[in-house]
């Protein structure tokens, strides 16, 4: 019926709008930030690392280091606890308290970026000063704000991976006299490896885009730095403080950073990818 | 039947199995002789399951499960408060309907148990996982791919590996949850004749619904029943296995036993 | 023994770990509600105009915006997540196109917020010249909600069993009425309520909108190509410019308020999916 293959091709549009976002955005973000990698040149764009506007210096490279170093805190506070709480939901709580930790995450993960940031600027980054004897911005406080929020996103994935292990590995664990955590350890740990894995590539993919929350806590500053205290600034964070009024080719190497970002976010899907498809082999 | 207490490994006195309010179990009564073979039969839905899963407090992972009554192990009743159940998993072994071998290598599924006691030395751990395969008949298949994932054996071949499996932890009792019923013809032969080997060592349990697997690799038989539908599974009669095949002293065993029902 | 000894300890550490998971969302609850709920609930400031300079803003507005905004946002989103969850669930087989556009499906939803802000600041602020306005914002936000709502509406399409849509061509109706009549009623419930949580995402979301809405407007938008400052693109921007002099009171207060309304927008997609599953499994 002709009808049916109209609607089918309508349908079909539908479902290519995703094809055709990613691709206008992908040729968009390229195609603005063309002036600054032409104008500059590739190794003052994205190999040097002084930033002066003014001056006509865009190099990206402090903002890369701050993008790469908050990511890592942020999975380095986040990850550990993030599985440790799904093998909690999954295997140790008591239906209860599990459930009552399962809302929490949900709700955990539904607080806006901005509340986040705020609650970091207003306690964290104080606390951080008095610790530190410093002014408390810094990578430091963005890894901390970057863990609690990818934190929901792993656990959840985490505690989904190990949910949906067929349950005769754990019998078989148990029937021979194992305890709890060494069925853990043993058997259910190494089976859902790539699913944990998978999880914690996501929660990476968060931390990296992260914006508002990383912004309003990390300095935005410009120096490249590897201190924990010292003001610095992230891909994200440097666009979103200077889009509103950069011009031209100043402009045009903030998209350039955003180019970054499309680019790491890429690798992530694609690792993604070869690690499921490694397991169905 | 000799009466003799010491000669029985394992006794289930008075046992009655509840899931929160559902009576599975009801007042069973059982000896099973060291070194023996005792198979358990029945129609499907009488409980024989449930019974064995007793025997190493596998229904202890059931929320809402308790028993009344008891099972005593060399004597000890495994069911007082404070008793080991990490060892008496360690003594009571057990191999599923179907066969569960880990995601690891032949080796490392083998090597599982004696790694879960604590054994570390990789000479030991070697000669353990030799020697336990060569148990389940099953060394001589696998010796040349002990490397190789252990879900990539056949049927029949991946239930050896989980008796190979259980043998490894060294245990006194072996319990055989319907062991063949997922697995092809020949190589349930192959188990029932590593069954008649295993019981020089081992005490066996069996719980089979095909009856002439039953009076062919059995000593001794316990015979089960539900009386109807949602009620409590028990023992019908129990005794050693040519007698209950030739000639039963309950009409109901007899009807089973030609097949009139079940 | 030392397995014992080992299992304890790892029980306590988990439970330790659970603990602290939870205690992280209840400090931040707590703080934040400390903060801001007196302010947040006081009428002249959630029912009031902002300031510019002064001290007393209220921020009505914003929270019109945000609302203006998900409704907007839902209605350029929905139609389209609808259409292609249906084409692939339905229409299509398995092979290589389909894995192509889950491909692209899964890279839009990796993306940062930040890069389909400026996206949609380049295209729909500037190139159409919309100039910063709702819809703008509407269709950044309408790309990022895309594959959220895909994946929630396919799902609940393939939880419809397989026998209904063979009971229903078996009669000789063809694909798109089976869709329509069949299988599009009996995954509504779970449509809908799938539909609900994202609302609460939209809300949230303040790096794809500042540049496209627009971050400080006295006046509640009317029409979809008038400026507007949802709420959260509104709470950054007063707590960078710290413009008026009661600032912190104001973030205070606007951020308790976002809270708020994301908790009842989450509350409110739990109820409904509870109350859908419930119906579902009596035979509704």
């Amino acid at each position: 019926m002709a009808r049916e293959r109209y609607i089918k091709v309508l349908l079909f549009a539908c479902a290519s709008l995703s094809f055709l976002a990613i691709l206008l955005i992908f040729l968009f973000i390229f195609r603005e930030s063309l002036p600054a990698i032409t104008k500059g040149g590739f190794p003052n764009l994205f190999l040097s690392a002084t930033w002066d506007p003014d001056k006509g210096r865009y190099g990206m490279l402090a903002f890369l280091n701050g993008t790469i170093l908050t990511t890592l805190g942020g999975l380095v506070l986040g990850a550990p606890l993030g599985i440790g709480t799904a093998i909690f939901l999954d295997q140790v709580a008591p239906r209860r308290m599990g459930n009552i930790i399962r809302r929490g995450v949900e709700l955990l993960a539904g607080i806006p970026s901005v509340v986040i940031g705020w609650f970091g600027l207003t306690i964290l980054v104080p606390f951080i000063a008095r610790v530190t004897n410093s002014a408390g911005y810094g990578i430091g406080a963005a890894s901390v704000v970057l863990a609690v929020m990818v934190l929901p996103t792993i656990t959840t994935l985490s505690a989904e991976t190990l949910r949906s292990l067929p349950p005769e590995l754990k019998e078989a664990s148990v029937s021979m006299g194992a305890t709890r955590w060494q069925t853990i350890r043993g058997v259910l740990l190494p089976a859902g490896r790539e699913g944990i894995l998978v999880a914690v590539i996501l929660g990476m993919g968060r931390a990296i885009g992260e914006t508002m929350a990383v912004q309003m806590v990390v300095g935005n500053s410009r120096q490249l730095t590897f201190s924990l205290t010292r003001g610095t600034g992230t891909l994200t964070s440097r666009i979103v403080t200077d889009m509103g009024e950069a011009t031209g080719v100043f402009r045009s190497a903030l998209f350039a950073q955003a180019l970054v970002l499309l680019i790491l976010a890429m690798l992530l899907i694609i690792s993604i990818r070869l690690i499921t498809r490694q397991k169905e082999r | 039947m000799s009466d003799n207490v010491d000669s029985y490994k394992m006794r289930v006195e008075n046992l009655s199995m509840y899931y929160e309010n559902f009576k599975a179990l009801e007042d069973i009564s059982l000896d099973f002789h060291r070194e023996h073979i005792t198979a358990l039969i029945g129609p499907s839905g009488c409980g024989k399951s449930t019974l064995i899963r007793c025997l190493n407090r596998m229904n202890d992972i059931i929320e809402g499960s308790r028993v009344e009554g008891g099972i005593t192990l060399d004597g000890v009743n495994i069911y007082d408060p404070g008793y080991d159940v990490i060892s008496l998993r360690r003594r009571v072994g057990m191999v599923f309907q179907r066969p569960n071998p880990f995601p690891k290598s032949i080796y490392e599924n083998v090597a599982y148990g004696p790694r879960l006691a604590g054994i570390k030395d990789r000479e030991k751990l070697d000669s353990i996982v030799e020697e336990s395969l060569k148990k389940a008949a099953l060394w001589d298949e696998v010796k040349k791919n002990l490397r190789e994932s252990g879900q990539r054996l056949s049927g029949g071949q991946q239930q050896r590996l989980c008796i190979a499996r259980v043998i490894a932890v060294q245990p006194e009792v072996i319990l055989f949850d319907e062991p063949c019923s997922a697995i092809d013809p020949i190589s349930t032969q192959k188990i029932e004749d590593l069954m008649a080997e295993l019981k020089k060592n081992y005490t066996i349990v069996i719980v089979t619904h095909n009856m002439q697997q039953a009076a062919r690799v059995s000593d001794y038989t316990a015979f089960m029943l539900v009386q109807e539908q949602g009620e409590a599974g028990r023992i019908v009669e129990f005794g050693d296995t040519d007698t209950i095949f030739t000639k039963p002293s309950d009409k109901r065993t007899e009807n089973y036993i030609t097949g009139r029902f079940g | 023994m030392d397995s014992r000894r080992a299992d304890r300890i790892a029980t306590t550490v988990f439970w330790a770990v659970g603990l602290i998971t939870l205690g992280i969302l209840l400090f931040i609850i707590l703080e934040i509600f400390g903060r801001g709920l007196i302010t947040a609930l006081s009428p002249s400031f959630f029912a009031g105009k902002p300031e510019a300079r002064e001290a007393g803003g209220g921020i009505w507005p914003m929270i019109a915006s945000s609302v203006y905004l998900a409704v907007l946002t839902m209605l350029i989103s929905l139609p389209i997540a609808v259409g292609a969850a249906i084409y692939l669930a339905e229409f299509s087989r398995e092979g290589r196109l389909n894995r192509f556009i889950r491909f692209c499906l899964d890279s839009l939803s990796t993306l940062p917020s930040i890069v389909f802000g400026i996206f949609g600041m380049t295209i729909f602020v500037i190139k159409f010249r919309w100039s910063y306005c709702l819809l703008a914002g509407a269709c950044t936000l309408a790309l990022l909600t895309l594959p959220i709502l895909l994946r929630s509406t396919e799902e609940s399409l393939r939880q419809v069993p397989l026998t209904y849509r063979e009971a229903s061509m078996s009669l000789g109706a063809s694909r798109w009425t089976t869709v329509r009549k069949v299988v599009m009623p009996t995954a509504m419930p779970g449509i809908i309520s799938g539909t609900i949580l994202p609302v609460g995402r939209i809300m949230g979301e303040a790096a794809a909108i500042i540049y496209t809405t627009g971050l400080f407007v006295r006046t509640i938008p009317k029409s979809p190509f008038d400026p507007a400052a949802p709420l959260a693109g509104y709470i950054w921007y007063a707590q960078t410019e710290a413009m008026v002099p009661d600032y912190r009171r104001i973030v205070n207060g606007g951020a308790a308020m976002l809270l708020i309304l994301v908790f009842l927008i989450n509350f409110a997609a739990r109820r409904l999916a509870k109350y859908y599953s419930k119906r579902k499994s009596l035979g509704g």
